[in-house]
């Protein structure tokens, strides 16, 4: 796999206190190594060291029953891998001749997260001044996953629970409205340069995290069940009624961007949930275990968590791939012509 | 860096509705702010989504967080109040149907937007009285906004209204009617031999819950204003109540003029929120009501909100012209 003609897909992935982010991260690693061992081998992954040396020590912990200790803040800012996806046509042709070094089976992205203090995106979110280079990469995302914590959805609006979500929602609807505004900033700056451009867009991602923690009463009073539909349109619609109680803010703003000129209208909806060990009629003393799969031919001993949804979170960013308009591209291409000039 | 959506590189691109808030103090003027956000954000994400509105960034910050205040029952405290100065979102351009809901075929929403820019004119009163005492014209920073404005909104306190004939001259609403004819007389003078221009006065009459069923008595008017959607009679009630308590700013309105600026007919607009009275004695909090999909939400009079908003976009529509 060629990782360094990867197109470049940064992935800001927002996320509350303790909202499961570095577990999201750690569940997601475990999908891709296990969907990246799979027999039909028609995705493979890579990831930096710096990437690799935290990953599979959250990994590691995992298989060992055990939540991620810590955030990611300490450790790294940026994690990133690289996505490869067998091309299609790549696919159907005979197995020997798909091992030549003139074939590049696999179309490859680059998934960048980056973890940002909540002091400096406060800072930016007061000021509208990006002033540390982490904020400015977090800007460029083409992607934007806003994790969701299932655990803090509350239908008793006196709760602490109710107030986080509260501060999360209009948080979370400011950051939007400031990578818009980027995007849009950006798009007018190369029109008026005489670069052409398409029109911008964001790729919002919304992960339902801790879903296995969502209350009954909450689905009762919103009238949805408990399993998560299949069909995309039903998945929108589930998804939505939750976003719709809980973070309206981010919903109107999402929807809002086509009236300020970035459309944000494809959003995506995934679930995260991780079984863990109960007793029956005993709440756990501190941290729950993580259930773990038995073996089988196909792997064993792994998280027993929501793997096919992390599966569709990997095949979504192929789609994206492919759709991603090119003004990234066009303000490199910018960028770099200003810089020849006043060479 | 950000830019403000306001700033003065895109006003040159196409023309920004300014709308200027004025009001007596404690008139409602960061509630409704906040309630016409939150009108926004509940009309914005319902199931339809034939409603599209887009906060600006500089915007966000301060309004949240009326809207998290409102949404957690309290009203707005005094340092919210103070950092709410202005409010600046896109609304995209309705299309009426049924009166005041705009529905789009298949797409619901249009690539073009209008941009707003909401201003409030911190201590109104204040600023008229120091102007008039001096003899000055009004040339106060805050009045300098109301003077380029294409609208107004005349923040009515309905709690003050005149519950008698004899009150009425002494009302504390007289103060504020003489106030505000004072504003548009300056505005009309100051716009007399511009080219030919109109501003839409617009009559909110807030805390509407909590008026004195005698002031509705007098005129023989029903305890709650008929509904929206009824344009008529809404504006019969509106226009009643305004033409008794506000006479003054109601005839600088009607005044004709046959040049430069004109006074648009005034549109009228009632804002209440429910409240409850808070355990331990601790005032006033706001009643929050579940309404099926759309979870928690303040009760408050959303359908005049949403009424209002569609009236934006008149202006806005007539501003393109």
């Amino acid at each position: 796999m060629d990782s360094g003609a990867a197109r470049d897909m940064p992935c800001a992935l927002l996320g509350d206190r303790a909202s499961g982010k570095t577990t999201f991260l750690g569940l997601l690693y475990a999908a891709q190594v296990k969907y990246g061992t799979g027999v039909t081998d028609d995705f493979r992954f890579h990831a930096p060291i710096q990437s690799l040396n935290v990953m599979s020590a959250v990994y590691e912990g995992m298989k060992d029953g055990r939540f991620p200790s810590a955030t990611l803040k300490e450790e790294i800012t940026e994690l990133g891998f690289v996505f490869g996806y067998l091309r299609k046509v790549v696919g159907k042709l005979p197995y020997y001749i798909r091992q030549q070094n003139w074939v590049h089976p696999f179309s490859t992205l680059r998934f960048s997260a980056y973890d940002v203090s909540g002091e400096d995106i406060e800072e930016f979110i007061e000021t509208g001044i990006a002033s540390r280079p982490l904020i400015q990469q977090l800007l460029k995302s083409v992607v934007v996953a806003v994790l969701v914590d299932c655990s803090k959805m509350t239908t008793e609006i006196d709760t602490p629970a109710y107030k986080k979500m509260l501060r999360y929602d209009s948080t979370v609807a400011k950051l939007l409205v400031s990578f818009q505004t980027y995007k849009k900033q950006e798009y007018d700056r190369l029109k008026d340069s005489g670069v052409r451009a398409d029109a911008p867009k964001i790729y919002p991602v919304f992960v339902l995290s801790k879903f296995d923690t969502l209350r009954d009463d909450v689905l009762a009073r919103l009238g949805l069940h408990r399993g998560f539909p299949e069909n995309n349109r039903a998945r929108k619609e589930y998804a939505e009624a939750l976003l719709r109680v809980f973070v309206p803010q981010t919903l109107s703003q999402i929807r809002g961007g086509k009236v300020a000129g970035v459309s944000m209208d494809k959003s995506a909806y995934f679930l995260s949930w991780v079984r863990t060990e109960t007793h029956e009629g005993m709440d756990p003393v501190g941290q729950a275990k993580i259930v773990r799969t038995g073996f089988a031919p196909e792997g064993g001993g792994e998280p027993d968590f929501s793997y096919d949804e992390y599966v569709n979170f990997i095949e979504h960013f192929r789609e994206i791939a492919h759709k991603i308009p090119d003004e990234i591209l066009e303000a490199e291409r910018f960028q770099a012509q200003v810089m020849a000039r006043s060479a | 860096m950000l830019r403000p959506e306001g700033h003065s590189e895109f006003r040159g691109r196409l023309p920004v509705p300014r709308v200027v808030i004025v009001g007596d103090r404690n008139s409602g003027k960061t509630t409704f702010l906040g309630l016409l956000y939150a009108a926004q954000v509940k009309f914005g994400s319902e199931k339809a989504d034939d409603f599209r509105f887009h906060a600006s960034f500089e915007s966000l910050d301060e309004i949240s967080g009326v809207f998290q205040r409102l949404m957690s029952g309290a009203f707005p405290d005094s340092a919210t109040r103070e950092g709410v100065r202005e409010v600046t979102f896109r609304l995209s351009p309705p299309r009426p149907k049924l009166g005041i809901v705009w529905r789009r075929k298949r797409n619901p929403v249009s690539d073009d937007s209008d941009l707003f820019r909401l201003i409030l004119l911190k201590s109104f009163e204040d600023d008229m009285a120091r102007s008039l005492e001096t003899g000055s014209s009004v040339g106060h920073m805050t009045l300098n906004e109301a003077l380029v404005s294409d609208a107004i909104v005349i923040m009515v306190d309905a709690t003050e209204l005149a519950a008698s004939d004899e009150q009425a001259p002494h009302a504390p609403m007289a103060k504020v009617d003489a106030a505000v004819e004072a504003l548009l007389t300056a505005i009309q003078r100051s716009r007399a031999h511009g080219e030919a221009t109109s501003v839409h006065p617009i009559f909110v009459f807030s805390k509407f819950d909590r008026v004195d069923p005698d002031s509705l008595r007098l005129l023989n008017l029903e305890s709650a204003p008929p509904d929206v959607r009824k344009r008529g009679p809404h504006l019969a009630y509106g226009r009643a109540l305004a033409d008794r308590n506000m006479p003054k700013t109601i005839a600088a309105i009607k005044a004709r003029k046959d040049r430069g600026l004109r006074f648009e007919a005034p549109a009228y607009f009632f804002s209440w929120v429910r409240t409850d009275n808070a355990a331990s004695g601790r005032g006033e909090k706001i009643r929050l009501r579940h309404s099926g999909a759309v979870g928690w939400e303040p009760d408050f009079s959303s359908d005049e909100y949403l009424a209002f908003l569609t009236c934006l976009g008149d202006i806005a529509a007539d501003a393109r012209r």
